[in-house]
C-alpha cells in the first residue's frame, strides 16, 4: 500500500475554466475564419463579399445580433487563445514562471474582454437607428 | 571494453559470415563512476530475434554486470519497458529488424529515476495506481445468492479496453508532461480511474474524483496524444483523460443533490 | 524492497527534459505547431478589439489606415491560415473523442468526423456573410 503524498482535491475551478477553453475552442474553429477573413482580408483587398458594401456593414455594426456575434466570436477565441497559450509557453521551458504566466493571460482575457464589451456599446449606441436595423 | 565472449564472436564472424548488431546501451553504474555512459556491445542477429534476446545474450556472455527488468517475454507483464532508438517500447516486443542498420541505442525507460543501468525507479507509478481507487466500489453490495452482476455487451465496451493495460509505463516514458512534471496523474493512473468510472458495476464515481480532478490531474494534459500511441495493448489513455475533463466540466459543477 | 523502492545508498539518475524537447520527435513537432496556434489566435483577437476602439472613438480615418496597412494584412492572413490549422485538428481530436453514431453499429472514424465539421464550417461561415454583410 502506498504511503498518501499529498492530500487530492477536485479542482473545480480548473474545470469550469476547462469547459470555457473548450467552447472558446469551438468557437475559434468555427466563428473566428470568416470574421477574420471578412473583416481584415476582404475589405482591405476589395474581394467577395464586401466589394460594394460600407464600411460600417463591414464591420457588423448594423444590430443587437452581430454585436452579440461580435462579442462571442472575439471574446471566446482570445479566451481560448490565451489560456492555450498560458499553458503552452511553461512547455517551452518557462516552467517556473508559469504562475505568474498565468495570472499575466489571466488579467489579458479580464481586461480584453471588459475593452471588447465597452467598444461594442460604445459603438452599437453611436449609429442613427433609422439607417439601421436594430435588433436583426 | 573486449571479454572473452566478445573475442569468441568476432573471431566467428569472421570465419563464418554470421550477422551481428550492435547495441549502445546505456549504463549507470554509481557504484563504480556517477556519471553514465554508453556501452557498444555486438550480438549475433537473426531476424527473429528482439532487443530482449540480444540484452540475454549479452549478459548471458559478454558482460554479466548488465542489469534490466524481464519477466513473462511475451509483452504481457509489462516489466521490459525501454527507450529504444528514443520511443519507449517492451524490449521484448521489439525485433532487432525494426531497426535500421541494426545499430540499436536502449536507454532506460524516459521520465524516471534511473537506479541502475536500464532499471528505473517506479514507485511513484505505483503510488498512483492505488490512489485511484482501482476496484469495484459498491453502495450496496448484493449478496451472493442473488447472482452476478450483469452487464450488457455495450455496457463492457465502454470501459473493456482501460482493462487491458499491463501497467508498463510506456505511456509515462512517452508523455512530456510527465517528464516535466512528476506529480501529473499520468495516462495509465488515469485510464484505470475510467476503467472503473465507466464502469456500470461501479456505484460511486465522485470518490475518484478528488483524485482525476486535482489539479495535478486530467488539467495538467495537453492532448500530445503520445501515450495512445505508445501503448502497446491499444488502450487509449488520451481518450480516457479526455473523457474524464469531459465528466469533470460537466459533473463537478453541478450541487450535489443532482450528481449522477 | 523498501517502499522508497530505490536503494538507498546511492544516488539515482535524473536527466531533466530540457526546453528544445518537442524538436526530438516530428510527433512533439507538430503537436507545438498546434499549440502554438493559439498565439495567432490570440494576437488577431487583441488586433481587433485595437481597430474596435479606433471606431468606436470616431476615428474612422485612423481605423482605415491601421486595416489596409500590408503588415496588418500579412499578419492577418498568416492568423487566418494558423486558425484553419486550428479548426482542422480540433475537429480532428473532437471525432476521435467523440464519435458521431450512424446507425446502430457504426461510428464514424476521425477524417469522417473531421470532413462533417468541415462542411459544417463552410455553411455557418456562408450564413455569417449571408446574415451581416448580403442582407
Amino acid at each position: 500500500m502506498g504511503k498518501a503524498k499529498r492530500e487530492y482535491k477536485a479542482d473545480k475551478i480548473h474545470a469550469l475554466l476547462w469547459g470555457i477553453f473548450s467552447v472558446g475552442g469551438f468557437i475559434a474553429a468555427f466563428l473566428l475564419p470568416i470574421l477574420i477573413y471578412i473583416n481584415n482580408i476582404a475589405y482591405p483587398l476589395g474581394l467577395w463579399p464586401v466589394a460594394n458594401s460600407s464600411l460600417i456593414k463591414i464591420v457588423f455594426m448594423v444590430s443587437l445580433l452581430s454585436a452579440l456575434f461580435i462579442f462571442v466570436t472575439i471574446g471566446g477565441s482570445l479566451f481560448h487563445g490565451i489560456f492555450r497559450f498560458k499553458t503552452t509557453l511553461p512547455e517551452l521551458g518557462l516552467r517556473r514562471a508559469s504562475s505568474i504566466i498565468s495570472a499575466v493571460g489571466y488579467i489579458i482575457i479580464t481586461v480584453g474582454l471588459i475593452a471588447l464589451a465597452y467598444y461594442l456599446f460604445h459603438l452599437y449606441q453611436q449609429f442613427d437607428p433609422s439607417l439601421f436595423h436594430r435588433i436583426i | 571494453m573486449a571479454t572473452r565472449g566478445q573475442g569468441v564472436l568476432e573471431k566467428m564472424t569472421k570465419e563464418t559470415d554470421i550477422e551481428t548488431a550492435t547495441l549502445k546501451v546505456f549504463r549507470y553504474r554509481p557504484e563504480v563512476q556517477l556519471e553514465p555512459y554508453f556501452q557498444e556491445y555486438k550480438v549475433p542477429y537473426r531476424r527473429d530475434m528482439v532487443i530482449l534476446d540480444a540484452l540475454n545474450y549479452i549478459k548471458d556472455h559478454v558482460d554479466g554486470t548488465l542489469s534490466y527488468r524481464w519477466s513473462c517475454r511475451m509483452g504481457i507483464c509489462g516489466s521490459c519497458g525501454a527507450n529504444v532508438d528514443g520511443e519507449p517500447k517492451l524490449t521484448c516486443a521489439s525485433f532487432l529488424h525494426e531497426f535500421k542498420d541494426k545499430e540499436i541505442k536502449v536507454e532506460p525507460l524516459a521520465n524516471f529515476p534511473v537506479i541502475k543501468d536500464l532499471v528505473v525507479n517506479i514507485e511513484d507509478f505505483m503510488e498512483k495506481l492505488d490512489a485511484v481507487k482501482p476496484w469495484i466500489i459498491r453502495k450496496e453490495e448484493t449478496p451472493p445468492e442473488k447472482g452476478e452482476y450483469r452487464q450488457t455487451p455495450e455496457e463492457l465496451e465502454a470501459y473493456k479496453q482501460f482493462s487491458m493495460c499491463i501497467n508498463c509505463m510506456l505511456c509515462y516514458a512517452a508523455c512530456p508532461i510527465y517528464g516535466m512534471n512528476e506529480e501529473f496523474l499520468g495516462p495509465a493512473a488515469t485510464a484505470l480511474a475510467y476503467r472503473y468510472i465507466a464502469d456500470t458495476r461501479d456505484q460511486d464515481h465522485e470518490a475518484r474524483f478528488p483524485i482525476v480532478h486535482d489539479k495535478e490531474g486530467v488539467w495538467e494534459c495537453t492532448l500530445v496524444g503520445e501515450c495512445s500511441v505508445a501503448c502497446p495493448k491499444g488502450v487509449d489513455p488520451m481518450l480516457a483523460i479526455q473523457k474524464t475533463k469531459i465528466l469533470g466540466a460537466t459533473q463537478l459543477l453541478k450541487p450535489p443533490r443532482r450528481r449522477k | 524492497m523498501t517502499s522508497e523502492g530505490s536503494t538507498g545508498k546511492y544516488p539515482e539518475y535524473r536527466k531533466r527534459l530540457g526546453p528544445g524537447w518537442w524538436l526530438s520527435n516530428p510527433r512533439y513537432t507538430t503537436y507545438m505547431i498546434r499549440e502554438l496556434t493559439s498565439f495567432f489566435v490570440s494576437i488577431y483577437a487583441i488586433i481587433y478589439i485595437y481597430q474596435l476602439s479606433l471606431l468606436a472613438m470616431g476615428n474612422f480615418s485612423s481605423y482605415d489606415i491601421f486595416v489596409r496597412n500590408p503588415a496588418t494584412i500579412v499578419f492577418s492572413i498568416i492568423a487566418l491560415f494558423f486558425t484553419l490549422y486550428h479548426a482542422f485538428t480540433w475537429f480532428y481530436l473532437i471525432g476521435r473523442i467523440q464519435p458521431i453514431k450512424l446507425g446502430r453499429n457504426k461510428s464514424t472514424t476521425p477524417l469522417q468526423a473531421l470532413a462533417i465539421n468541415l462542411v459544417l464550417l463552410l455553411v455557418i461561415s456562408y450564413a455569417v456573410v449571408y446574415l451581416f454583410i448580403l442582407r
